[in-house]
């Protein structure tokens, strides 16, 4: 790895005292190159009484943003403190921090924007269930439809960006389940967005933040929300980024 | 539209122009939010002052009962204060966001100048 590049990996945390000491450490050991910053999302568990006392670097949010508004304030940490190369991990164990360089190299390269985490490239290790493919595969297939652009794993929250996309998100990032919505404006801004195959691993502990219910909801806020970035957004740099 | 149902009608448009003032008298609710109301309740003053321009209005619409006329205008007004409280709220929400934000990152700051100043 590059060691010259600063590079700093965001993990979003709410509610993970199970798993965030663990992740954070495994971090620490297999990506010592790598800076790192857990956004305490305002848990109401004893993380953030964790991330204090093992001094951790950490944000703190005052009041719960959910996962679009917490990673947006790393977003804007990182613009504020100049990184190359921004990357985002799950609080919950299930990003390898092994795969960190291959998530990273393209976009350190300069041949991607933001590169994201595919587990649908190799389809090693966990592959969620069968439910959760088949949304996968069809916000897969709106996206394509709606800039043009094939991307496997499009919920994936492992996902590596350059500065220029960094502070483009630190500006305009939906505020709940941002993943593909941020594929497709940083697609119709005229960003380069690619994927690299990735190992996934089911959660450590915990519970997931979307429960069976929610799932409905989360699909119809997406689709929805897609079909009116599409509408809003223009194309504003043609071809710039191509 | 009979007497009492007028009488009803100016009652209450009186009452909801008062509480409106009393709010905006105690701050309770800012100009800025209150005119949509206001001009619900002036409109319906008006209509319960001169029932001659709701029969004007009914028939060049055509509708069957005057007081339709009146239900109809206030359900739509009462849409319309609805879609504006909400549009309101997204703004607020989005500048909670960003409140929220500014402020982590300046607790930051804040926290790691307090450890550096501690540590020397």
């Amino acid at each position: 790895m590059n060691t010259s590049a600063r590079i700093l990996v965001l993990i979003p945390c709410y509610n993970e005292q199970d798993n965030i000491v663990r992740v954070v450490e495994h971090l620490r050991e297999t990506c010592p190159w790598a800076d790192y910053l857990v956004i305490n999302d305002c848990s109401t568990d004893n993380s953030a009484e964790l991330l204090r006392s093992h001094g951790y670097n950490y944000l703190d949010l005052p009041v719960n943003l959910g996962i679009g508004g917490g990673v947006q304030c790393g977003y804007q940490y990182s613009r504020l403190h100049g990184y190359d190369v921004t990357v985002q991990m799950d609080g919950d164990g299930q990003h390898d921090p092994a795969y960190l360089a291959t998530v990273v190299e393209p976009v350190l390269s300069g041949k991607l924007d933001m590169c994201i985490g595919s587990r649908f490239i190799t389809h090693e290790g966990f592959q969620t269930s069968f439910m959760r493919r088949v949304g996968i595969r069809f916000l897969s297939a709106m996206i394509h439809l709606l800039c043009g652009r094939k991307v496997a794993d499009v919920t994936s929250g492992f996902r590596a960006t350059s500065a220029e996309m960094t502070s483009f998100f630190a500006d305009h990032y939906a505020p709940d389940y941002p993943e593909p919505e941020a594929i497709l404006a940083a697609s119709l801004q005229g960003f380069r967005v690619g994927e690299a195959p990735v190992v996934m691993h089911e959660r450590l502990g915990g519970v997931s933040s979307i429960s069976a219910v929610k799932s409905v909801y989360y699909m119809l806020k997406v689709s929805l929300s897609l079909i009116i970035d599409r509408l809003a957004i223009r194309r504003l740099r043609p071809g710039a980024k191509h | 539209m009979t007497l009492q149902f007028q009488a009803c009608m100016l009652v209450g448009a009186l009452a909801l122009l008062a509480i409106i003032f009393i709010f905006l008298k105690k701050g309770l609710m800012t100009v800025k939010y209150s005119l949509l109301w206001l001009g619900l309740s002036i409109v319906l003053v008006i209509f319960a002052a001169f029932p001659y321009v709701v029969y004007v209005l009914r028939d060049l619409l055509d509708v069957e009962m005057p007081v339709n006329l009146v239900f109809l205008l206030m359900f739509c007004f009462v849409l319309v204060v609805l879609l504006s409280l909400s549009i309101a709220i997204s703004q607020l929400a989005e500048k909670c966001r960003r409140l929220t934000q500014a402020n982590a990152i300046l607790e930051k700051r804040v926290r790691d100048l307090e450890n550096r100043m501690q540590s020397k």
